[in-house]
């Protein structure tokens, strides 16, 4: 019954994903959808609605900034209160993150450090990127706009290969497990020679390590050994293992390495202002609002993980199979989502006509 | 007894199956909330004033769009591009960023959509002809030429400016007549519905639907932040 249940949510994560992918291709060339889009209703209509008017305002305050410095405190408030809501909407930093956490078995500190660095580097990328490009090299904005694409494709790949990897890694978890509970009894007469190939073995090596012992003293042999590393048994207590901060930083670099375009309008404007530290002040305030929110949700999704974890601990076996397609289809979506933004399918931010 | 046992196994089997549902809400939230169409919040804004343009046979041949951009992104536009007196830019000065404008502007479709006698139509408008930028108090603004590719002679004929994106926030100005005709026919009558307007002959029609369909010109037209110009003739 996990198993249907599973594959119910594998089927379901993808299901939305690509249904609404096409609903929206239509605004990058490849045919306007043959309805208009209605805008979003409810409480994202709201969230959005509040963040245009927050947004509209950073223009004004910025300029009051320069007649009176209390004003910078109102516009720091307000930045706050922006990136709380940005985070809330839209944005596929806090779906990856989330999907990234559950794949992983993270613990929600790590969940929370991961969303705060994520948003620091983020905003560190807006300041950087305005800074040299704009202050130091008077960059316009067609320049600047080419030289965010260029990051916002190396980041989208980023999320792909973290997804891939994940996936590679839970995916031969799944398949070694469904491998054991098929030919369970043969495990009992040890070494099965119909099981020695190359693959099983490496698959062996991650899943099964708690069952056959005799595996165990093979290490050496069983292909690259970063599969080991990645994919522990499907054991509960194995899977929220220690995890070096290699891989969380590369999910940190995937989700943050895109300055959004808001930070940069905002420093831009500030920089014209002669204000350029009051845009910079506001970028990390806006990253630390937007912070506070990825890192609830993100501790939201380690805690419907680690429900997951517990009901697999309770039945053994199937269980442990449905936490790993869990984990798999979570890894599922890491790439779908990179795939997306890459082709263009999903939107992100874009500015006028470009 | 074998009953209790069941109604155990049961009860465990919906309380998993409730944890993946939530699991379930918790990719579609995550996906329709990133994926979504008009998901995201504006970072532009456009002020729209249009001018319909006629022929003297009463067929319209262009539609002449001034767009002024809200002051933060006329800024971040005009970031970078060399200019003689500060503060001020010149068409010359801008003429490039009018290219890059008007070159990106036409996956879009202009962000104009028209409809003909209540069909929807592509291709309707060719490339502009004329386009420049001007600058006056901060505020930039982008003029151009819309032509349509053959004169239209049409008993209704309505021209939607938005974002169906919403990356862009589209609005007709302020004024009491954003949009103007020069040279139609003097029978031919324009209304301009702003976004979120519904008007009430619409309305009407919508809810007394034994009376006739939905005009077409509304139907299905959907998207509240359609700034709507409508020109009836008879």
């Amino acid at each position: 019954m996990l198993v249907v249940a599973s594959l119910v949510v594998i089927a379901g994560g993808l299901v939305c994903v690509l249904s609404d992918a096409a609903v929206a291709q239509g605004a990058f060339g490849v045919g306007r959808p043959t309805r208009a889009p209605q805008p979003a209703d409810g409480v994202l209509g709201w969230l959005l609605a509040q963040q245009a008017s927050y947004y509209r305002s950073f223009a004004g305050m910025i300029r009051a900034a320069k007649a009176d410095g209390m004003a910078v405190y109102g516009l720091l408030g307000l930045s706050f209160t922006y990136g709380i809501l940005h985070a809330a909407g839209p944005g596929h930093g806090k779906a990856v993150i989330s999907s990234y956490l559950i794949a992983n078995g993270e613990t929600w500190r790590r969940g929370v450090v991961l969303s705060f660095a994520s948003a620091f580097l983020q905003a560190l990328a807006a300041v950087v990127m305005v800074g040299i490009a704009a202050a130091m090299l008077g960059a316009t904005a067609a320049t600047m706009g080419s030289a965010v694409r260029a990051i916002e494709i190396a980041s989208y790949l980023m999320i792909i290969a973290v997804g891939a990897r994940l996936c590679w890694a839970k995916g031969r978890g799944l398949l070694a497990e469904l491998q054991r509970l098929k030919s369970a009894p043969a495990h009992q007469h040890g070494h099965d020679p119909a099981h020695a190939t190359a693959t099983l073995h490496a698959d062996a090596c991650c899943a099964n390590r708690h069952h056959d012992h005799h595996h165990a003293s093979h290490a050496h042999q069983h292909g690259p050994g970063e599969a080991c590393d990645h994919s522990h048994g499907p054991e509960p207590q194995d899977l929220a293992g220690p995890g070096g901060w290699k891989r969380g930083i590369a999910a940190i670099l995937a989700v943050g390495l895109r300055p959004c375009s808001g930070a940069i309008l905002v420093l831009v404007f500030a920089l014209a202002q002669g204000l350029f530290w009051v845009g910079v002040a506001s970028t990390f305030v806006m990253g630390i609002g937007t912070a506070v929110t990825v890192a609830a949700i993100a501790t939201l999704a380690v805690g419907a993980g680690s429900v997951a974890r517990k009901l697999a601990t309770s039945r053994n076996g199937v269980g442990v199979l449905a936490l790993l397609g869990i984990e798999v289809a979570a890894s599922i979506l890491i790439v779908a989502f990179g795939l997306l933004l890459l082709t263009g399918y999903m939107a992100n931010e874009r500015l006028f006509g470009g | 007894m074998v009953k209790a046992a069941h109604n155990i196994a049961s009860g465990r089997l919906s309380a998993s199956w409730a944890r993946v549902a939530r699991c379930l809400l918790l990719c579609t939230w995550f996906s329709t909330g990133t994926v979504g169409p008009a998901s995201a919040h504006p970072h532009v804004w456009v002020t729209i004033k249009s001018e319909l343009v006629y022929a003297p046979d009463g067929s319209i041949t262009a539609i002449r769009h001034a767009w002024a951009f809200d002051d933060m992104f006329s800024v971040y536009a005009t970031q970078g591009i060399e200019h003689k007196t500060n503060g001020v830019f010149t068409r010359e000065e801008l003429a490039s960023l009018a290219d890059t404008n008007v070159t990106s502007l036409k996956e879009y479709d202009y962000f104009n959509y028209a409809r003909i006698d209540g069909k929807r139509r592509k291709d309707v408008f060719g490339d502009p002809t004329d386009y420049w930028l001007d600058y006056k108090d901060s505020v930039l603004t982008l003029h151009f030429t819309l032509p349509l590719k053959a004169p239209v002679r049409a008993q209704s004929l309505e021209v939607d400016v938005y974002d169906p994106e919403f990356f862009i926030d589209f609005a007709f100005a302020d004024d009491e007549s954003p949009v103007t005709m020069t040279n139609a026919p003097l029978q031919c009558a324009l209304t301009t519905v702003r976004p979120n307007d519904v008007p009430a002959a619409a309305m009407s029609q919508r809810l007394n639907k034994s009376f006739q369909p939905p005009s077409e010109a509304f139907a299905g037209m959907g998207s509240r932040f359609a700034n709507k110009i409508l020109v009836k003739c008879p």
